[in-house]
């Protein structure tokens, strides 16, 4: 390589040659000009300003010397020294590479395998997640079948309330249709023409006038015929009047049929979805399919709007609650009334719980789906005599709280009072004087209206207590939402986070593995001229080619270490093309 | 049988536990109203009981409350005008405050006179009586002018007294002498500073309306 001394012989020069050589004149070897100093050094009047080579700060003694490195004075022996730093790191070359492979390798190595392991758990934590998302959409398909199929038996069962007047009126009408069909069969028009004519012969051989003849002839036929129409004239009236239920009780029937054909539709969709879902390989897929997000928020919507009821009903209840717990005393700093008002709360929305479980609309107690019908009815009527009782309870303390402050307040008022009133009483006006019948009659007036403002204040109170104690039971449905979508978002989110945890520590490796690589170059690039020099002399020995073999398996070796984890996440070393072939051909047979 | 009672026994001993920890605390407080019925002041009793029922109306229920007189010779039980505690629940609460404004109004119309002001006397009464009862917060509230005057026979000038945790209230300080307002402020830096070095802490009073916010709302 003539490129290697050639470069060898110009960093000597510079390391052997002072930096100020390269700027100025022997003369002014160690100074250099400040500014616009370099003009006026030319006239004579040079302001001149010595600086340390190195730092670039002004050093005195660079004025009186040559100037120094780190305390070597340049020259010789500065390049003195940086050769045998240099014969140092080629000497100490081996074991300075095993370090640095120590530190960015193994380091690398070791953040690669976190991040493989982050990786395989974040995915495995996807897969699970999904799976756990299309079992639960699974199962919400066969609780829709269920109740689908529940709804059908039902309505199976009234079937036959339903169709029995349908199919006895359908009967009644077939059987009159089939008289009136038979009558009007039996009619025989030509017959009783006949019939008419052969009885008016008599009449027209005695009598022997045409006209007399024609007119017993229209006659007879004429009476024949009506004769004859008078027991046509029901069935008549009997098609006009069936024809119309007949179309009645099609319709009903086609109702039936439509209403049928609905809730097998629908059975038939969730079965179709359901059996996707249970079929079905890709999980995640599923999963994405159904929504999680949008019931929950939904649900959070839902809850807040049932929480704020809560804090509501919470200041109706936390005062009268002193009358019956009284107070005085704090529990880990909240007062008693407040804590026994949070108490009831409490209690009132598991009561609502339960009986939303036991009712079959929420399934957030295990213990319900196992019990008998028979005993969750029980637990649902339980349920209902406390949450009823709670609603009274609450009532009677709305009562009691207006009580309360009617009292607080007339006690406030009777010290304002006895405050404000002179010390000495005044002469007070005759009773039956009108001026003192004027204030006691507005006095009497502002009472009844305070305390009919104070009973439609007490109602509204009464209605709130009332209420509220079932609005909080209604809050139990969006909680199995809640709690159940958290689950799976927290799950989803925990899987993401895992995977963004792989993706940092199989960057950090990369990084690591780049930067040992730059620095073992960096290392060979300062010790080429010894090395350079090894080569040549063990070359001449005829074991060039060995060494040669050495560093390249050397090389081989950090390459193969630096690109061991297999990893799809695209920051890996490329693969080799004999790598590639073989995969593909896998590919092919695949 | 065994597990319901082991059951119970943990109840009670986490019950225990907890008031023993510290999570069950009182809220309720004492308060001693010491009214001044020496010569300077008994004509501001009446006033001074009236300010005292506006604090009344603010206790809250399971306070206590005692209120005695500064006389003569005022270290005595014969100077306790009555001593209470309001009960539990607000409406019982509520009516035994009126009760307490019945009782106060009494003793306004019929105060006597008293020959000579030991402060410091109804002071030491006072805090001894507090310091009976359970209630962590504790206020003496005194209505008084501050002027001490010792007689022959009961000379409380020299005694030591201890109102540690005690918060001493002056309200309606009446100034005896217009004319000399150095002299009223030096007063009440002395009784400040006397308080003070008892342990006790110092407030005073200027307006009615101060007075049940300052003990009430604490």
């Amino acid at each position: 390589m003539p490129v290697i001394p050639a470069i060898s012989a110009i960093c000597f020069s510079i390391v052997i040659s002072p930096p100020h050589s390269r700027l100025y004149p022997p003369g002014e070897s160690g100074r250099v000009v400040i500014g616009g100093a370099r003009a006026r050094a030319a006239e004579g009047h040079a302001v001149e300003e010595t600086v340390q080579a190195a730092t670039g700060s002004p050093s005195p003694d660079a004025a009186i010397d040559g100037g120094n490195f780190f305390g070597i004075p340049y020259g010789w022996p500065l390049a003195a020294v940086i050769v045998g730093v240099i014969l140092f790191m080629w000497m100490a070359r081996h074991p300075v590479r095993q370090v640095l492979w120590q530190i960015f390798f193994i380091t690398g190595r070791v953040f690669g395998r976190w991040g493989l392991w982050l990786k395989e758990h974040g995915q495995a934590a996807r897969v699970t997640c999904a799976d756990k998302i299309a079992s639960h959409r699974a199962d919400e398909l066969q609780d829709r079948m269920l109740m689908l199929e529940d709804r059908i038996g039902h309505r199976a069962e009234k079937l036959p309330k339903e169709t029995t007047p349908i199919i006895a009126r359908l009967d009644k009408s077939t059987h009159t249709l089939a008289t009136t069909a038979n009558d009007l069969a039996d009619i025989n028009l030509e017959d009783t023409a006949e019939r008419a004519f052969r009885a008016a012969m008599p009449s027209i051989e005695q009598g022997r006038g045409l006209s007399k003849m024609e007119k017993t002839i229209a006659q007879n036929t004429a009476r024949a015929m009506n004769e004859r129409l008078v027991p046509v004239r029901p069935a008549l009236t009997a098609l006009k009047t069936e024809g119309p239920r007949l179309r009645d009780v099609a319709q009903k029937l086609g109702k039936i049929d439509q209403r049928f054909n609905q809730g097998v539709e629908q059975v038939n969709k969730a079965f179709t979805e359901f059996e996707a879902i249970v079929k079905s390989e890709d999980r995640v897929k599923v999963a994405s399919q159904a929504s999680i997000l949008v019931p929950w928020l939904i649900a959070i919507l839902v809850t807040g709007i049932a929480l704020s009821g809560v804090f509501l009903n919470f200041f109706l209840i936390e005062r009268p609650m002193s009358e019956i717990v009284g107070e005085g005393a704090r529990i880990a700093g909240i007062g008693l009334p407040t804590f026994a008002a949070m108490i009831v709360i409490f209690l009132e929305f598991v009561t609502g719980v339960i009986l939303m479980d036991s009712a079959g609309f929420t399934r957030l107690i295990p213990a319900f789906h196992s019990m008998s019908d028979g005993g969750r009815k029980i637990m649902f009527w339980v349920a209902f005599t406390f949450l009823a009782a709670f609603s009274v309870l609450e009532a009677t303390l709305s009562i009691v709280r207006e009580q309360i402050i009617e009292q607080q307040q007339e006690t406030r008022d009777l010290a304002n009072r006895a405050l404000v009133s002179p010390t000495l009483a005044a002469p007070q006006p005759a009773a039956a004087s009108p001026e003192a019948a004027a204030p006691a009659e507005s006095a009497t007036r502002a009472d009844e209206t305070r305390k009919a403002g104070l009973q439609l204040a007490t109602i509204a109170q009464l209605i709130l207590a009332v209420l509220i104690p079932w609005l909080l039971a209604a809050a139990a449905l969006p909680l199995e939402t809640i709690i159940r979508n958290s689950v799976f978002m927290v799950s989803i989110a925990s899987s993401y986070f895992l995977l963004a945890l792989a993706f940092i520590c199989k960057t950090i490796a990369v990084a690591l593995k780049g930067a040992g690589l730059f620095v073992l170059s960096v290392y060979d690039l300062i010790i080429f001229v010894p090395l350079g020099i090894q080569r040549m002399v063990t070359g001449k020995r005829g074991s060039r080619r060995s060494e040669d073999r050495r560093e390249r398996k050397e090389r081989r070796k950090e390459e193969e270490a630096s690109s061991d984890d297999d990893d799809p996440m695209t920051l890996n070393q490329p693969i080799s093309k004999r790598e590639r072939r073989e995969r593909e051909k896998e590919l092919k047979r695949a | 049988m065994m597990r319901r009672l082991l059951l119970g026994a943990l109840t009670a001993t986490a019950l225990a536990g907890l008031a023993a920890c510290g999570l069950i605390t009182s809220t309720s407080r004492s308060v001693f109203v010491v009214f001044d019925v020496s010569g300077t002041y008994v004509k501001a009793v009446p006033d001074a009981t009236k300010y005292a029922n506006l604090m009344i109306a603010e206790l809250q229920p399971g306070d206590w409350l005692g209120v005695s007189q500064i006389s003569a010779c005022s270290f005595s039980e014969k100077e306790i005008i009555l001593q209470r505690q309001l009960p539990e629940t607000p409406s019982l609460a509520s009516a035994a405050k009126r009760e307490l404004f019945t009782q106060l109004g009494a003793y306004a119309a019929q105060v006597k006179s008293a020959k000579y002001t030991d402060i410091k006397g109804a002071l030491a009464q006072a805090a001894f009586e507090l310091r009976q009862r359970p209630e962590a917060q504790r206020y003496i509230v005194l209505f008084s002018d501050m002027v001490e005057d010792h007689g022959k026979t009961c000379d409380t000038s020299n005694i030591k007294l201890d109102l540690k945790g005690i918060n001493v209230i002056a309200a309606n300080v009446i100034k005896s002498n217009p004319a000399d307002p150095d002299k009223y402020f030096a007063l009440l830096e002395k009784w400040e500073q006397a308080v003070k070095d008892a342990g006790g802490t110092w407030s005073l009073v200027a307006s009615p309306d101060q007075l049940p916010k300052l003990v009430a709302s604490r």
